[in-house]
């Protein structure tokens, strides 16, 4: 059997291309149905896991797959703003807890993600190193955020402007890397935490300044009339939040208008969340308003019919799979009639050698085996990879 | 084993399980920060045994305009609850993080009830146009009406977190909203002895007072331990043409100087401590019936009249009435 298989070894290794073109082949056959059968479990555990954990969500009318996203996954569609004042209309109905998302900025390519105390309570997300937010301009990073730009408690990290050509815009906010959380395998492990009122002084509507109202250099104020001072464009606003200049920032609105992108809403029981949600069909004059503009969606269902559409795609492509792999087998069969044919005089010198039948047999089995085991081993080795990296490779196909 | 002698050795055993177990409801304590004392006050009243209430600014420093350090604020997020006062006072939870959930508003129900305060100067730059940092009038406690439903708010937001003791709750609220109305209606008939009888205000803080009680006030921005300078007097001078007061109420005692030269102008001087931080003698209730009093005497003596007496008592801490950034 030994000198079968180094007979065929000799053979595919002298014929090393047509020998590495039926591995490949073999190899593709067997990957492909494989590798997305792990991806879609992979994408189903990351989809369904935070979706069925997250029981209602508030946001602007529109596309719920891509408010679901946002407010899950903080995926890169920004949904329509909501006002804040709906986290308060939602909480005196005392049907629900309700925690507001603003998933809107990134910073180095990370979302920036918006929140209170009570989204750490209510995800599980436990402090690794550092400590919890607690000032304005703090950031608590996503453990992979944290690996990924090498940052830990202490650092800072900026802000990414919204667009490269807004020159007079807002300014990038420098925050201070509060704590890293530790790994949950999900989403959080993505994204920059930061306080809602934080997300605000980066869009702009909180900020900071020099009191215009005790400024020395008078390039600084264009005019002072009675009871008001007109700065000039010079005057800076703060990009950094510290100690000594928190206490100048403040706001010029009604901070119930400020914009979130969503709420989550945890109702008190399965009867509360039933009611919260008929609210939200404009049965209820209370909320007419609200019921207007806005949408309560249950993730589970989003996630469910996507993922239906998905295994529908699968559905598909295994079809699609099924037939080239045929045509595969079938051209791999007749590659091997092909060869045997063309090897007869090879064959008939082995039998004049003094071979059996079987032998010959043995030995264009060994080269069979040697290549099924060859695509074997590569597609044990191929998956292995595929399901090493699984995650982000299931947030860069599937959940964007 | 004798009935007797088997109780002997059960009763104890028993009497030990009850003791743990109201050692273990009692370790169950809820755990309260509140931003300033009149909540701390109503806190523990209603509260008494079921919960510890902190208030940990310093004894020296205006709650309204402190601003707790990283610690503190790691306190005020472990707390079960988080008593705000609303009304835009303590700006300095907007300016850090902590639980929604925890937070009650205290002053949310009469929320459309806020006095907005005239805008300081304003200034103008960016996009946002001509703005003004003047803001809302914060120390509603001093209607005493409004600190009875701040009191409520908190006894709802106490049975929520503590069902079981809702009974206790309630009964320790009506004592206190027993003790806050009698003084609202104490005052009432003080202030009504005398409508519209001018007074002044070292510092704009008693707006909700001089509305509740129909007082007509007008307010100075006078510091207790500062003598006014001579631009403050004139102005203090033109001010009583048009605003013939007799009395000026105060945050805490002013300086003899300022007492002095005062009473020179035929003004008295009475103490009305908005006991916005802890005392250092006595408590919120205390404190508001000395307040009571001071307004007894100055509500007691004859429009136009020179004579009576001073309320001289611990001085409190300095503050402006309305939130300011």
């Amino acid at each position: 059997m030994i000198d079968s298989l180094y007979v065929a070894w000799r053979y595919l290794t002298y014929n090393w291309g047509r020998s590495l073109t039926l591995v490949a082949c073999v190899t593709l056959i067997a990957v492909l149905p494989l590798a997305l059968e792990l991806l879609l479990g992979e994408s189903q555990r990351q989809l369904l896991d935070r979706a069925e954990t997250t029981p209602l969500v508030v946001g602007a009318k529109g596309s719920s797959l891509d408010l679901a996203m946002n407010s899950l996954y903080f995926g890169d569609t920004v949904p329509e703003p909501i006002p804040m004042a709906t986290v308060a209309r939602v909480a005196d109905t005392g049907l629900a807890e309700p925690i507001p998302l603003y998933v809107r900025f990134k910073a180095r390519g990370f979302p920036i993600v918006g929140t209170n105390l009570d989204y750490f309570e209510f995800r599980g997300l436990k402090i690794a190193q550092g400590r919890t937010l607690s000032m304005l301009g703090e950031c608590v990073l996503g453990a992979g955020v944290a690996q990924a730009l090498g940052l830990e408690p202490g650092d800072s990290l900026f802000s990414s402007p919204e667009t490269l050509f807004d020159l007079a815009g807002v300014f990038p906010l420098k925050m201070h890397v509060a704590g890293v959380l530790a790994p949950t395998h999900g989403a959080d492990d993505l994204a920059v935490f930061v306080d809602l009122a934080t997300a605000w002084v980066i869009q702009g509507l909180m900020h900071g300044h020099e009191d215009v109202t005790r400024v020395t250099d008078p390039t600084l104020v264009m005019g002072r009339s009675d009871g008001n001072v007109t700065a000039t464009a010079k005057l800076m606003q703060y990009n950094e939040i510290t100690p000594e200049n928190i206490g100048s920032f403040h706001d010029h609105g009604d901070p119930a208008e400020y914009p979130i992108t969503a709420v989550i809403a945890l109702p008190r029981d399965t009867k509360s969340g039933a009611i919260l949600r008929g609210r939200y069909v404009g049965a209820d004059p209370d909320t007419k308003g609200d019921a207007q503009t806005q949408q309560i969606l249950v993730p589970g269902q989003v996630i469910e019919g996507l993922l239906a559409n998905i295994f529908r795609i699968k559905n598909v492509l295994d079809a699609v799979i099924l037939v080239v792999g045929t045509a595969t087998v079938l051209a791999l069969i007749l590659v091997f009639a092909l060869s045997l044919r063309l090897r007869q005089r090879e064959i008939r010198t082995i039998f004049k050698l003094g071979c059996s039948r079987s032998t010959v047999a043995r030995l264009l089995g060994a080269e069979i085996g040697i290549i099924l085991a060859a695509a074997a081993t590569l597609t044990g080795l191929l998956l292995a990879v595929v399901a090493h990296f699984d995650e982000p490779l299931v947030r860069a196909l599937f959940i964007r | 084993m004798s009935k007797t002698t088997c109780a002997s050795r059960f009763v104890p055993l028993l009497l030990l399980i009850l003791g743990a177990f109201q050692w273990a409801l009692a370790g169950e304590k809820l755990n309260i920060y509140t931003v300033n004392y009149p909540l701390a006050y109503f806190a523990e009243r209603i509260g008494g045994d079921l919960a510890t209430v902190s208030f940990p600014a310093p004894p020296d420093v205006d709650p309204a305009f402190w601003m707790p350090d990283a610690e503190t604020i790691a306190a005020y997020q472990g707390a079960d609850l988080v008593l705000l006062n609303g009304a835009d006072y303590a700006k300095w939870t907007a300016k850090v993080s902590l639980p929604r959930s925890r937070l009650v508003d205290t002053s949310r129900g009469f929320k459309d009830q806020y006095i907005q305060q005239p805008s300081m100067t304003t200034h103008s730059h960016g996009p946002s146009g001509q703005h003004s940092h003047g803001g809302t009038a914060f120390t509603t406690w001093l209607d005493l009406d409004q600190a009875a439903q701040q009191a409520e708010a908190i006894a709802q937001a106490m049975t929520r977190k503590r069902p079981d003791a809702k009974a206790q709750i309630e009964r320790n609220l009506a004592a206190l909203k027993g003790d806050l109305l009698g003084l609202d209606a104490r005052i009432s008939e003080i202030t009504h002895r005398a409508p519209g009888r001018p007074l002044l205000a070292s510092h704009p803080v008693y707006q909700y007072l001089a509305r509740r009680y129909g007082l007509n006030l007008t307010s100075v921005m006078w510091e207790p331990d500062e003598v006014p300078s001579e631009s403050q007097w004139t102005e203090l001078e033109g001010m009583l043409k048009d605003h013939p007061a007799r009395w000026m109420i105060w945050e805490g005692q002013p300086a003899a100087k300022t007492i002095e030269r005062l009473r020179a102008l035929g003004v008295e001087t009475a103490v009305f401590d908005p006991c916005a931080n802890r005392p250092s003698t006595g408590d919120f209730l205390s404190v508001m019936n000395a307040n009571a009093e001071s307004l007894d005497r100055a509500f007691g003596q004859e429009f136009g009249g020179t004579q009576g007496a001073r309320v001289v008592r611990a001085p409190t801490r300095s503050s402006s009435g309305a939130s300011e950034p």
